[in-house]
């Protein structure tokens, strides 16, 4: 499903900084993987390129065949939309629309109508449990409300993967596990395909395979 | 229907931003709008308004609406009963007077000793009273002592700047003379006559003010003439439509004599017209540009605060467009709602208040004139205006790379 090869990415400036210097791997279609490692590693690096978040300095990236990199920027942002789903550390909301508006935006984005976009949402919505916050905004949330807010807008296009960075950073164990028993089951039920980043060693558990980074390298993979 | 959609989503994102957004922040913008367009509109108005008050002085005090003068190489008109009872045969015409113009130097002995005589050189009208007060507004002009009779023969007329007194703007010139003194006319001719001051005028158009009217019987035996006059002037109903009156006034065989209309005698007020229309421009141009700025620190200051919400916008897939556009809606928003208020307050508070208060220019009182062609004008540029300093700031954000929008600079 996603193959990487080579990739590395240099950011400029006075002291230009090699974050990633040439990683390969595979991930497969309903594999739940993480990419662990430490502070400065290049994990957050590595899912904002898978993302199509950033651009890489050079290798390449290939998800369904497509290469990535060889995409126009419109065409990147109608791939994003439509076969990537992205689960920010910080919940990322806007904070004027409410839990069901976060959500049915990427399905307007669509131009689906609005009766099926909000029938949508609210499925979604009740999918991640927050089925009593619909009309709730972001600071009337608890931060794993918020996530999994979040998480109901990056998977309510039905990506065909789905990149979480570091999701449970900002939250307390409970709603910790909460979130990661959510994206297991996804997983687990749906067959979705999630690249997480991770710093935490416990939540191996919830993954079939581990990618290890160390300065901008490979270190090694575990299951 | 992409594009429809694409708009219906900047609407979306606009009307959340707008409602959910900081309601004093939201207010004080449109208040900031509606001062631009005030701004705009008042001074353009205040400068058509001098415009204004001169071409009407001047058609009110002056040269009415056309004016008649001798033939070429000619000092007078002649067989004037006759031309003027042609020209007030007319449908229209309101009225004409005929004039004898000329200078005179007049003499003041306000001690009546010999020693502190003023003499000045002014202007003088001969006038038929009941004639003039059909055409020009100077008998509604004097506001100490009377105006003159048909059989006033030892009396005068003398603008507020001649007199020098009640506010006069000119006293180092004028004689200093009040109603009852005596002035000394010494005409071109030879003739010397003393008149008593009847009245004193104040038209508030200084070029009014500082003539003097005597009767026409008492310049005829002057000038030792009869049926002649220096110029006619004459006074129509509908101001604008001088050309078509003076068509008619050549049909009745008027042709000889040179017959304008008042604009031709506006030279100075023409150029000073032009410089105020540049003035007009240029402030408007530098309005336009100071709301322009407002609105765009206003959208830029917005835009920095929603920096990382563009970038997750960007990330999730929104196309850059319609971001944009839904921050161009906003700022229409805010200049719509602006503008809006900035006419309602210069409808119902501004043009009132300065229609009983105009200012005291002087050629005469200015109140505003504010066109509706101004006023929209100035509304669709200050929107267009608001449009360029929306998109600005959201196309340079949303250019940006999202990690760097989201992260900052990596």
């Amino acid at each position: 499903m996603i193959l990487v090869k080579d990739l590395a990415k240099t950011y400029g400036g006075d002291v230009p900084t090699q974050a990633l210097k040439g990683v390969s791997f595979n991930v497969a279609e309903g594999e739940f993987i993480a990419i662990m490692g430490r502070s400065g590693s290049g994990k957050s690096t590595l899912l904002h390129q898978l993302g199509l978040l950033d651009v890489p300095t050079s290798g390449e990236i290939v998800i369904n065949e497509n290469n990535v990199l060889s995409l126009s920027e419109k065409e990147k942002t109608f791939f994003r939309l439509n076969e990537l789903g992205y689960v920010f550390q910080e919940y990322a909301l806007l904070p004027e629309l409410t839990a069901l508006e976060t959500v049915y935006l990427p399905l307007m984005m669509r131009g689906i109508e609005k009766k099926a976009y909000i029938k949508r949402a609210s499925e979604v919505l009740e999918k991640v449990g927050l089925q009593d916050r619909l009309n709730h905004l972001p600071h009337e949330l608890s931060g794993g409300e918020q996530q999994r807010v979040a998480i109901a807008r990056a998977i309510v296009n039905n990506p065909k993967i789905l990149f979480a960075d570091e999701p449970c950073a900002n939250l307390d164990s409970e709603s910790s596990e909460t979130i990661l028993n959510l994206l297991k089951d996804l997983n687990g039920d749906l067959g979705q395909t999630i690249v997480m980043v991770t710093h935490e060693p416990e939540d191996r558990k919830y993954v079939d395979r581990v990618i290890w980074l160390k300065d901008g390298l490979i270190e090694k993979e575990d299951k | 229907m992409f594009n429809f959609n694409s708009l219906r989503i900047s609407f979306f994102l606009a009307k959340k931003s707008i409602s959910k957004g900081n309601k004093s922040t939201i207010a004080l913008t449109i208040l900031i709008m509606a001062l631009a367009y005030i701004n705009l509109v008042f001074i353009s108005s205040i400068l058509m308004g001098i415009l204004r008050t001169m071409d009407t002085q001047a058609v009110n005090n002056q040269f009415a609406n056309i004016v008649i003068e001798p033939e070429e190489d000619e000092t007078y008109i002649k067989q004037v009963r006759s031309i003027q009872a042609k020209i007030n045969s007319i449908p229209g015409v309101i009225g004409s007077s005929a004039h004898y113009t000329g200078g005179a130097v007049f003499s003041f002995d306000k001690d009546k000793d010999g020693k502190n005589v003023k003499s000045q050189s002014f202007q003088f009208k001969s006038i038929s009273p009941d004639e003039e007060s059909k055409v020009t507004d100077i008998s509604k002009s004097v506001t100490i002592g009377n105006y003159l009779e048909e059989s006033d023969r030892d009396k005068i007329l003398i603008g507020k700047e001649i007199s020098g007194k009640y506010g006069s703007n000119m006293e180092s010139v004028s004689l200093g003379a009040d109603v009852g003194d005596k002035i000394t006319l010494t005409f071109k001719n030879g003739v010397q006559r003393e008149y008593e001051v009847k009245g004193i005028f104040m038209s508030k158009y200084i070029d009014t003010d500082i003539i003097a009217f005597i009767t026409k019987k008492e310049m005829e035996s002057v000038l030792n003439q009869s049926d002649r006059a220096s110029e006619i002037i004459v006074k129509i109903k509908d101001t604008g439509n001088e050309t078509h009156y003076i068509n008619e006034i050549r049909k009745l065989g008027i042709t000889k004599e040179k017959i304008k209309p008042w604009q031709d005698y506006m030279g100075m007020s023409k150029s000073l017209s032009e410089s105020l229309s540049t003035i007009r421009f240029m402030i408007s141009m530098i309005g336009l540009v100071v709301a322009g700025i407002t609105i765009f620190i206003v959208i830029f200051i917005s835009v920095i605060n929603k920096k990382k919400q563009i970038g997750i916008l960007k990330a999730i897939g929104m196309e850059e467009k319609i971001i944009i556009k839904s921050y161009v809606i906003q700022a229409l928003f805010y200049s719509v709602c602006g503008v809006g208020m900035g006419l309602l307050i210069t409808y119902f508070t501004i043009i009132p208040y300065f229609e009983k208060n105009p200012l005291d220019f002087p050629m005469g009182p200015v109140s505003l004139v504010a066109t509706s062609q101004d006023l929209a004008v100035n509304m669709f540029s200050l929107i267009i205006a608001a449009i360029i300093a929306g998109f600005i700031p959201a196309w340079q954000v949303t250019k940006e790379d999202i990690v760097k929008a989201i992260w900052g600079a990596q």
